[in-house]
């Protein structure tokens, strides 16, 4: 809200501090100030009243509070009326409030032989600084007093009040109201409104009617100042879509006690401005007076907590400079009286906020806490997803972050109607672009790959992140997902390989999957390029090429390779237990074996051939070369081993190993279709 | 046995070595004399079936000889390599080396590391929660009550199915307090969001930081050491905190907490619109009632937490100055990292 210094000023016989120090000031004992900006002979303070802090500090009045506390100046209350006039309010108007709880207090106050005319200069240049249009003196008065105490008012033409009366009810189903500004809103029983004896007024606390408008024929003047329920007022603001100054600082809450000094302000202002004559006496529904609080505060705790300690007298001048009263002091635990503008303190640590920002918070030294030496404890679920990133990254691989939303064609591609159930969706998207959570990691990664595809060929990327499904509940999980583009699924199946091997699992193996019709996740993969990653008889993910079609679809000019794993279950498999083995002192021996196989024969079933036949004294098989060409027989495939004999406590004679390799060839040559090349 | 003239195979075996004009021939060389079935080496063997006299005599010479031709052949080799190292081969130094390809890990998991890294060498505690959070540990537990116009704060996403998108990540610290009693010492940096338009500085999805420390008689004195600890840590620079009065629902008394503006050390320039400081994070002590919410007895306990953006300290680190970079998965941009 913007603030005008000389409006500030007029509170204090003292002079302020120069605006950009009062600033300063402000900014450290109590709100941030954006902008000092001079307009004329005055400046403006655009200052970030704290949320909690709208009931009192969302006016001059309060803000001229805070510089008093501040520089210890005391403050001059603004002037008010309590009516000297010949009439009694009470002959003008009667005020009927149906409900206590939606308004606790609404006072009334009647103003009559008023000349309705153009406010003096001055009034309007200071409505002009705080954003507000110029109407009429009796309007601007009381948009003007709702600046300067932050009550906000409203003025009736009494003449256009049916019945004399004033009736606060909520609306009924059906009932419309045109408002100042001509806007038509059709009200319902959850709008609470001011009425007559006819139809609404007024919607309570937002926005004033057109019927009962103040023009340049009124003559009587109805002064509503009132208390409404926060929660109601926001309710209904939302309701009809409808913000505006008054309903904002209702929705924060303002202090009850107000609204009685508020309407004799106003009142005040209008028999100086407006030549008008008070009425006596003021209408006041106002069944359960609001008092103020006590609150204790223990000056132990108060260091305790602060971790300073501020001597008693010191806190007690800043508790008197705020308006607080100090009930009893004897002893080390005060008794203070809050002030009801005061609604954000309850509690005794409202009050020990208060002592910190008035002493200053840059007066506390900076201390390091004496504890117990307890070290942290180590999360393991951190620990292997960096470990993890760390191998990603030490292979080659790029980490990408992505948003946690996917589109809605995205889910289309990802998944068939059917089992768009199992996704999530937003109830409130910023676009269709960021309708869904993501339930893979996979699309946005092909968003990455089409995107970089551009700049580079060599794209290796991987995420590690949390995913979002629907089971019976929401179920987030963290996936850890790599894609490769090219024709590279060997390459990303040895990164899976090295992966788990650097993250202590063994038993990993590659189950190729057979899709069935209703398992949809598995139409994203080419349906002969895929695999299961199991490890054990858990499957733990997929490696896999992305399906041509879903390529196509993204735009990506080659294959595009990926692994899917359910990081979950990873980490529960992890561990970091290595255990040495012992390395033989005795030499190996290598021997190649090629075998002509047809080509739908899967290397496992060669390797398994030729370990069981080659018994224990095979360390390692490797398979150094896969060959299909136009030298080959039709359908044929040769594949290339180097078989490695080692014993751990003797030489093998090469006898011994030419043994063993003639048992293998004989073994593997038991299959009429495969051939071993000599 | 042949005739044994040591003098003469040495005189012999030496014109040869001189003459030897490349490593090929002297290898060969080499062979005769001193190979498997060399001349020396026939000498040599040959020592054992002597007379005890002139094996002495004989095998003393032989041996010397035998040292002085193998460090005739090692000059003579060292020769040729010298050669050859002044004429023939030379490298280009200048030309670039060959390209070897790591990957590259993103700038917000390098700055997580190392904020992490920091809290735990003070005691702190590395935990996670989930994004998809409910009302209660997301503003009910922390003391933002519904229908209070304090929810305001946190634009928020809703899900269909009745749960939100965590808009901080301070219901980690709730959820921790029910499982654990203090005193403790946790940190928690995780995604977050705000249903709030996206600009340069702004994004829907981001990490927030945040830490908790709570005992018998943590105060604010404590929370400056250890935030002005973090910061000098984490910039390696002597920077000051400062804190300013701020409103949370979920602490009591709340803070914003500026820090020495990095750019010129606190005289002030543009970076910090001649304030000399820069705003870091929101903090304070937390509310009994979050304490209480938590099944702790606020009576018995006090302690500071504190929320900051990982992508700020991320950008001010590298001077990236658009936050939607940190999720394009652009890798020119990625791989500078």
């Amino acid at each position: 809200m913007v603030f005008s210094y000389n409006w500030l000023q007029s509170f204090f016989r003292k002079r302020l501090p120069a605006p950009e120090k009062l600033a300063e000031l402000l900014e450290l004992c109590a709100f941030e100030v954006e902008e000092v900006k001079r307009v004329g002979g005055d400046w403006l303070l655009d200052i970030d009243v704290l949320p909690n802090r709208a009931p009192d500090c969302f006016s001059h009045l309060g803000i001229a509070r805070e510089c008093a506390a501040l520089t210890n100046s005391p403050i001059r209350k603004p002037s008010v009326s309590n009516g000297a006039g010949k009439f009694q309010t009470r002959d003008f108007v009667s005020v009927e409030v149906r409900d206590k709880d939606a308004c606790p207090r609404y006072t009334a106050k009647v103003v009559t032989d008023v000349k309705v005319a153009p406010s003096p200069k001055w009034l309007k240049a200071r409505l002009k600084s705080c954003g507000l249009r110029s109407i009429n003196n009796v309007v601007d008065i009381a948009n003007y007093v709702m600046l300067e105490t932050g009550q906000p008012l409203h003025a009736f033409d009494s003449g256009k009040l049916a019945g004399n009366k004033i009736i606060v009810r909520f609306a009924k189903h059906n009932e419309k109201i045109v408002t100042l500004d001509e806007e038509k809103y059709d009200l319902d029983e959850d709008i609470l409104v001011i009425a007559d004896a006819r139809s609404p007024v007024a919607i309570a606390g937002i926005k004033g009617g057109k019927l009962p408008e103040i023009d340049k024929k009124t003559k009587v003047v109805v002064l509503e100042s009132a208390s409404f329920n926060p929660r109601i007022i926001r309710k209904g603001s939302r309701k009809i879509n409808l913000k505006t100054d008054a309903s904002w600082r209702f929705e924060h809450g303002i202090d009850p006690n107000l609204t009685e000094f508020a309407i004799n302000r106003a009142a005040f202002l209008i028999q100086k401005l407006a030549k008008g004559k008070v009425a006596k006496g003021l209408i006041d529904a106002y069944p359960n007076k609001v008092l103020p609080k006590r609150i204790k505060l223990d000056l132990d705790y108060t260091e305790r907590l602060l971790g300073i300690k501020i001597p008693k007298r010191e806190v007690i001048e800043i508790l008197k400079s705020l308006e607080f009263k100090i009930l009893n002091s004897k002893f080390n635990i005060l008794t203070i009286e809050v002030p009801t503008f005061r609604l954000d303190l309850t509690i005794p640590e409202d009050l020990i906020e208060e002592v910190g920002r008035i002493y200053g918070y840059q007066n506390i030294r900076a201390v390091f806490p004496t504890v117990s030496l307890i070290p942290p404890k180590k999360n393991f679920s951190v620990f292997w997803e960096e470990l993890t990133k760390n191998i990603l990254k030490e292979a080659g691989f790029t980490e990408v972050y992505n948003y946690s939303y996917v589109s809605e064609e995205q889910i289309a591609i990802y998944q068939s109607n059917q089992h768009k159930s199992a996704v999530i969706e937003l109830e409130n998207p910023m676009s269709t672009e960021q309708r869904y959570l993501r339930p893979s990691l996979i699309l946005n990664l092909l968003n990455n790959i089409q995107r970089n595809q551009r700049y580079t060929d060599e794209i290796k990327i991987f995420e590690l992140g949390k995913i979002f499904r629907k089971t019976k509940n929401v179920e987030e999980a963290k996936q850890l997902t790599a894609a490769i583009l090219g024709d590279e699924f060997y390459q990303l199946k040895g990164m899976v390989d090295l992966l788990l091997q650097k993250l202590g699992i063994s038993n990993v193996w590659y189950d190729s999957y057979q899709s069935t019709p209703e398992d949809s996740k598995i139409s994203m993969w080419h349906p002969k390029k895929c695999a299961e990653i199991k490890v054990d008889h858990e499957e733990i993910g997929f490696l896999g090429e992305i399906s041509p079609k879903i390529i196509d679809h993204f735009k990506i000019d080659n294959r595009v390779v990926v692994f899917d794993i359910d990081f979950e279950k990873l980490q529960k498999l992890c561990s970091e237990e290595t255990i040495y083995q012992p390395i033989s002192k005795y030499p190996a021996a290598v021997r190649d074996l090629a075998v002509l196989v047809p080509r739908g024969t899967k290397v496992e079933e060669v390797l398994n051939k030729i370990e069981v036949a080659g018994g224990k004294l095979i360390r390692d098989v490797d398979l150094f070369d896969v060959y299909e060409g136009e030298e080959l027989p039709e359908g044929k495939k040769n594949l290339a081993f180097h078989i490695i004999y080692q014993a751990e406590n003797r030489t093998l004679a090469s006898q011994e190993v030419d043994e063993i390799q003639n048992k293998i060839v004989k073994t593997l040559e038991q299959n009429p279709e495969w051939e071993v090349r000599k | 046995m042949p005739k044994i003239n040591l003098k003469l195979l040495k005189k012999q075996a030496q014109r040869e070595i001189n003459r030897a004009g490349d490593l090929k021939f002297l290898n060969e060389i080499f062979k005769k004399y001193l190979g498997k079935r060399g001349e020396l080496t026939l000498v040599l063997r040959s020592l054992e079936r002597m007379p005890k006299a002139k094996r002495a005599k004989v095998g003393k010479e032989a041996n010397e000889l035998k040292t002085f031709l193998r460090e005739k052949f090692e000059q003579k080799k060292f020769s040729f390599a010298k050669a050859t190292e002044d004429k023939e081969e030379w490298i280009d130094v200048t030309r670039p080396g060959k390209k070897l390809t790591l990957g590259h890990l993103h700038p917000l998991t390098q700055v997580k590391r190392k904020v992490e890294e920091i809290f735990q060498a003070m005691g702190f505690s590395v935990v996670e929660g989930p994004e998809a959070e409910n009302e209660w540990y997301n503003f009910d537990a922390l003391n933002i009550p519904k229908d209070h116009p304090a929810r305001d704060m946190w634009d928020t996403f809703y899900l269909k199915d009745g749960l939100l998108l965590r808009t901080h990540t301070t219901p980690v610290d709730a959820r921790y307090m029910e499982k654990n009693n203090p005193p403790l010492r946790i940190i928690t940096i995780g995604r977050c969001f705000r249903h709030e338009a996206t600009d340069a500085s702004h994004e829907s999805n981001f990490y927030q930081i945040d830490g908790l420390m709570a005992g018998k008689d943590i105060s604010v004195a404590n929370f400056k050491a250890i935030i002005q600890e973090f910061f000098q840590r984490f910039f390696e620079k002597p920077v000051e905190i400062r804190m300013r009065p701020s409103y949370f629902p979920f602490t009591e008394p709340s803070f914003e907490v500026d820090m020495t503006c990095l750019v010129c050390g606190g005289k002030g320039c543009s970076a910090c619109q001649q304030t000399g400081w820069m705003e870091m994070m929101g903090a304070g002590m937390m509310h009994p009632n979050v304490f209480k919410n938590s099944g702790l007895n606020p009576k018995n306990w006090q302690g500071f937490a504190f929320g900051m953006g990982l992508d700020r300290l991320t950008m001010m680190k590298y001077k990236i100055n658009d936050i939607r970079l940190l999720y394009s998965g652009d890798l020119r941009f990625l791989k500078q990292f």
